[in-house]
C-alpha cells in the first residue's frame, strides 16, 4: 500500500483548527485506541515546523502562528511517544530541545517518591514509601502497572539513574491526599507550561494533550479524596493557562454504561466515577472524537470508526465550523492511517 | 388534537413560555433545566442572555463548567475550589456593585451545571441544596435590595450521581425537581422526529447516543440533515407549576440562534404541535368524486344494470303486504329463456 501522509486529509480540517480555550475529548475503547489520533493532534501542531528544518527560518504556520505542545502522558511512557513519532517523521526530542514541545511523565514515577525511584526498580522495596500513603496497602492498587516497572528497569539498566533523562520535562509523582495531591500535580504541570510561555510571543498557541487522566482517577479514587468532580476542577485549572486542550479517555461499556443505566443496580465506585467524569467532559468538550470498532466485526481494511461529534461546550458561533461525521480509519502496517467515509475506500 | 383546543394552546401556552424565557413578572424563581449530551441546553442559555440583554436585566452566570466569559453576561462567578458560601457572597457582590451604580434591576443568575457541586467530595455533609438554591433567590442580606432574582439551574441527566450518603435523604435531581418552578427538558429536533415517524409505523422509537449502550460511544447526534436546515433546533419540554398548584405541560420549539436575529423582539418560539416538520399538514383530498378503489376490474354499473337492480323487489318487501300466511315472502321467479328448469333439483 502507498504512504500516507501524516495527516489525512479528512481529518486535517478537525485537527489543525482548535479554538480559543477550547476542549476536545477523544474517547476510546480497547479495541480502538486513541495513540494515533493524539499522535496526529501532535503533527498538526508542531509539524509544519519539524518538516521545515531544513529549509531555516520558516518554522511556522501558514499563518504565521507558532504552535508549542505539553504533552502530559499518564498511560504511555516517553519511549512509546518518542518511537511512535518518529515514525510519523515528528522528532520528538529534537523539538524538547528547541521548547516547541514538553513532556510530563505521569506514568515512570507516579507513585513513587522522587528519591525512591532510582535505588527501586523492583515494586517490593517500595515498602518505605508508602508509610505516607496507608491506603496504597489495599489489594489491586499496585497490580496492573507493569509497564512502568519496565521503563524504570530499562533505565536503571541505562545507568541514568536519577538525572533527568532528557525529553523529559518533569515527572508528575502523587502525594498526600484528595484535592491537595491534585494540586501539586497541577502546579507541576503548570511550571512546564510557564516554562513554555517564556519563548511564546503573541499570539502563538500552546496546546495541552492529556492522555488519559482517568488513569489517575481510576487509581486513585473515593478512598483518596478524589472524584470526578476534583479530576474536572483539575483540568480547568490546566485548561486556563493553554490556548486548547486535548484530552483521550476510556469510554468503554463497562466504564460508561453501567453507572449511568436507569435504576442503578450495583455501579461500582469506579464505574460511576469514570461515568460522571467522561460524560461531564464531553459536556464540556467543543468536540468529541469517538473511536471505535466496526459494529459489524473485524475487518481486512478497517481498523475502526471515528465519529467527530459536537459537545456540549460547542457554540453555534458563525467562525466555528464543526462539522460532525463519520468516518471509518485504518492503520496500516508503517503507521500510516488513511482515513475514509463509509463506502469509499 | 382538536382545533380549538389547539389555538387556546397556542395563545395561553404561547405567552407563558414568552413569559418564562424572559423573565417577565417572575413568573418562574427556579426554572431547573433538564440536559443531556444529546441536546445540551447551551443554546438555550444563550437564548436566555440574549432576552435578558433586551429586557434590561442583569446576568451572572455562576460557572461550574464554563470557562470564560460568554458574551452578555454581566457578572461572571467562577467557582473553581469555592465552597457553596463562598459562590452565594460573591453572586450577591456582583449584583450590589452594579446594583450600587444604577437603577434596580431585575435579575437572572444561570448555573450551567449542578452535577459537580452535587456530587463534590469536599462537599460538607451539612450543606443543604435547597437552602443554597433559595440564598441565590432571596439573599439574606436586607441590604440586598428587593431585586428580582430568576434563578436557572441546569442538570446533565447523563452523568450519573454518587450514591446518596444518607441513604433516606432523597436524590438531588429529587430536591431539584420537587424545589423547581418550571422545568424545561430539552430534546433534539430530529430525534423528536426520528421517534415520530418509528411511533407513526408502531415501531419501538429509537434511541440515540449513551442509551445506544454501544461501545465506544457516547452522543449518537450527528447532523445528517444538514444542508436541509429542515430539522434544526431544539424541542422544550416545559412543565410549568402555576401558583394556584396547577400544571401546564407544553412542548415547544426554539428556532436555531442563526434564523433570527439578536435583537428580534417578538416570540420566536412556537408550539411543537405546530412545527410543519412534525406535523405535517394532512394532504387535501385532490379529486372528491373519485372515491372508488383503483382496479384492473369494472366495478362500475352500466345505466341500464343500474336501472334493472333498482327493479328487483326484494322477498322481504313482499312479506310486509300480509297476504296471509304463507303468501308473503314467497320467492317469485319468472323462468327466463335462457333458464334451464331441473325438476328434479326444485321438487322440495
Amino acid at each position: 500500500m502507498p504512504s500516507q501522509p501524516p495527516l489525512p486529509p479528512l481529518l486535517t480540517p478537525y485537527l489543525s483548527t482548535q479554538p480559543e480555550s477550547s476542549l476536545t475529548l477523544i474517547s476510546s475503547i480497547l479495541g480502538a485506541t486513541s495513540n494515533w489520533l493524539v499522535l496526529r493532534f501532535l503533527h498538526a501542531a508542531l509539524g509544519a515546523s519539524s518538516s521545515s528544518n531544513a529549509s531555516f527560518g520558516l518554522d511556522e504556520l501558514p499563518n504565521g502562528i507558532k504552535r508549542k505542545v505539553v504533552l502530559v502522558s499518564f498511560l504511555r511512557g516517553w519511549e512509546f511517544w518518542r518511537a511512535e513519532a518518529k515514525r510519523l517523521g515528528l522528532d520528538l526530542a529534537r523539538l524538547a530541545d528547541k521548547h516547541q514541545f514538553a513532556f510530563v511523565d505521569g506514568l515512570s514515577e507516579l507513585f513513587t517518591s522522587a528519591d525512591a525511584a532510582p535505588i527501586a526498580p523492583s515494586t517490593n522495596t517500595g515498602g518505605a514509601v508508602r508509610i505516607s500513603l496507608p491506603l496504597r496497602s489495599q489489594p489491586g492498587a499496585v497490580p496492573g502497572r507493569g509497564p512502568p516497572s519496565t521503563v524504570r528497569a530499562g533505565r536503571s539498566a541505562n545507568g541514568e539513574g536519577s538525572q533527568r533523562e532528557p525529553g523529559i520535562a518533569k515527572k508528575l509523582h502523587f502525594s498526600g491526599h484528595g484535592v491537595a495531591s491534585l494540586d501539586a500535580m497541577e502546579k507541576d504541570i503548570i511550571s512546564v507550561i510557564d516554562q513554555q510561555k517564556t519563548s511564546m510571543e503573541d499570539g502563538d498557541e500552546l496546546i495541552l494533550v492529556i492522555d488519559q487522566p482517568d488513569f489517575l482517577l481510576a487509581a486513585t479514587g473515593a478512598s483518596m479524596g478524589i472524584g470526578a468532580t476534583e479530576m474536572a476542577e483539575w483540568v480547568t485549572g490546566l485548561q486556563q493557562h493553554v490556548h486548547a486542550t486535548v484530552l483521550t479517555m476510556a469510554a468503554d461499556s463497562p466504564l460508561i454504561h453501567n453507572a449511568s443505566t436507569a435504576g442503578n443496580q450495583l455501579s461500582t465506585p469506579i464505574e460511576t466515577e469514570h461515568a460522571a467524569f467522561a460524560i461531564g467532559m464531553a459536556h464540556r468538550a467543543r468536540s468529541v472524537m469517538q473511536l471505535r470498532t466496526l459494529e459489524t466485526g473485524a475487518a481486512r481494511d478497517v481498523s475502526g470508526v471515528l465519529r467527530i461529534s459536537r459537545g456540549g461546550g460547542w457554540t453555534a458561533e458563525a467562525k466555528d465550523i464543526l462539522v460532525e461525521r463519520e468516518l471509518l480509519y485504518y492503520i496500516q502496517r508503517d503507521g500510516g492511517v488513511r482515513a475514509f467515509g463509509r463506502g469509499e475506500s | 388534537m382538536a382545533p380549538v383546543n389547539l389555538s387556546h394552546r397556542r395563545t395561553h401556552n404561547l405567552l407563558l413560555i414568552s413569559k418564562l424565557l424572559s423573565l417577565r413578572d417572575t413568573a418562574s424563581p427556579l426554572t431547573l433545566l433538564q440536559d443531556s449530551l444529546e441536546q445540551p441546553a447551551a443554546p438555550l442559555i444563550k437564548e436566555y442572555i440574549r432576552r435578558a440583554k433586551l429586557g434590561k436585566v442583569h446576568v451572572t452566570l455562576v460557572a461550574f463548567e464554563t470557562l470564560k466569559q460568554p458574551e452578555g453576561v454581566d457578572a461572571f462567578v467562577s467557582t473553581r475550589r469555592k465552597s457553596p458560601a463562598d459562590i452565594v457572597k460573591e453572586v450577591a457582590a456582583a449584583y450590589q456593585s452594579a446594583a450600587s451604580t444604577g437603577p434596580s434591576r431585575r435579575r437572572l443568575i444561570i448555573i450551567d451545571a449542578i452535577n459537580p457541586l452535587v456530587s463534590s467530595r469536599r462537599l460538607d455533609p451539612g450543606f443543604n441544596l435547597p437552602s443554597f438554591l433559595s440564598s441565590f433567590i432571596a439573599p439574606s442580606d436586607p441590604l440586598a435590595g428587593k431585586a428580582e432574582a430568576s434563578l436557572v439551574v441546569t442538570y446533565h441527566q447523563d452523568v450519573p450521581g454518587l450514591p446518596q450518603q444518607n441513604p433516606y435523604s432523597p436524590s438531588p435531581l429529587s430536591v431539584l425537581t420537587y424545589l423547581a418552578t418550571s422545568i424545561i427538558t430539552l430534546h433534539s429536533f430530529s430525534h423528536i422526529l426520528a421517534q415520530k415517524a418509528a411511533r407513526n409505523r408502531s415501531l419501538a422509537a429509537p434511541v440515540f447516543g449513551l442509551e445506544e449502550e454501544q461501545d465506544g460511544i457516547l452522543l449518537g447526534r450527528l447532523d445528517k440533515l444538514v444542508g436541509t436546515g429542515a430539522a434544526e433546533g431544539i424541542v422544550l419540554e416545559l412543565e410549568h407549576r402555576r401558583k394556584s398548584g396547577r400544571g401546564v405541560l407544553e412542548w415547544y420549539i426554539l428556532p436555531p440562534a442563526s434564523r433570527y436575529s439578536p435583537l428580534h423582539v417578538k416570540e420566536v418560539v412556537t408550539l411543537l404541535d405546530d412545527n410543519v416538520l412534525y406535523n405535517p399538514p394532512l394532504e387535501p383530498d385532490t379529486n372528491p368524486d373519485n372515491e372508488e378503489p383503483k382496479s384492473t376490474f369494472e366495478l362500475g354499473l352500466t345505466e341500464r344494470q343500474r336501472r334493472e337492480r333498482e327493479g328487483v323487489v326484494l322477498p322481504y318487501f313482499d312479506a310486509q303486504h300480509g297476504d296471509g300466511p304463507g303468501e308473503g315472502g314467497r320467492i317469485l321467479y319468472d323462468l327466463g329463456e335462457e333458464d334451464d328448469f331441473d325438476e328434479e333439483e326444485d321438487e322440495i
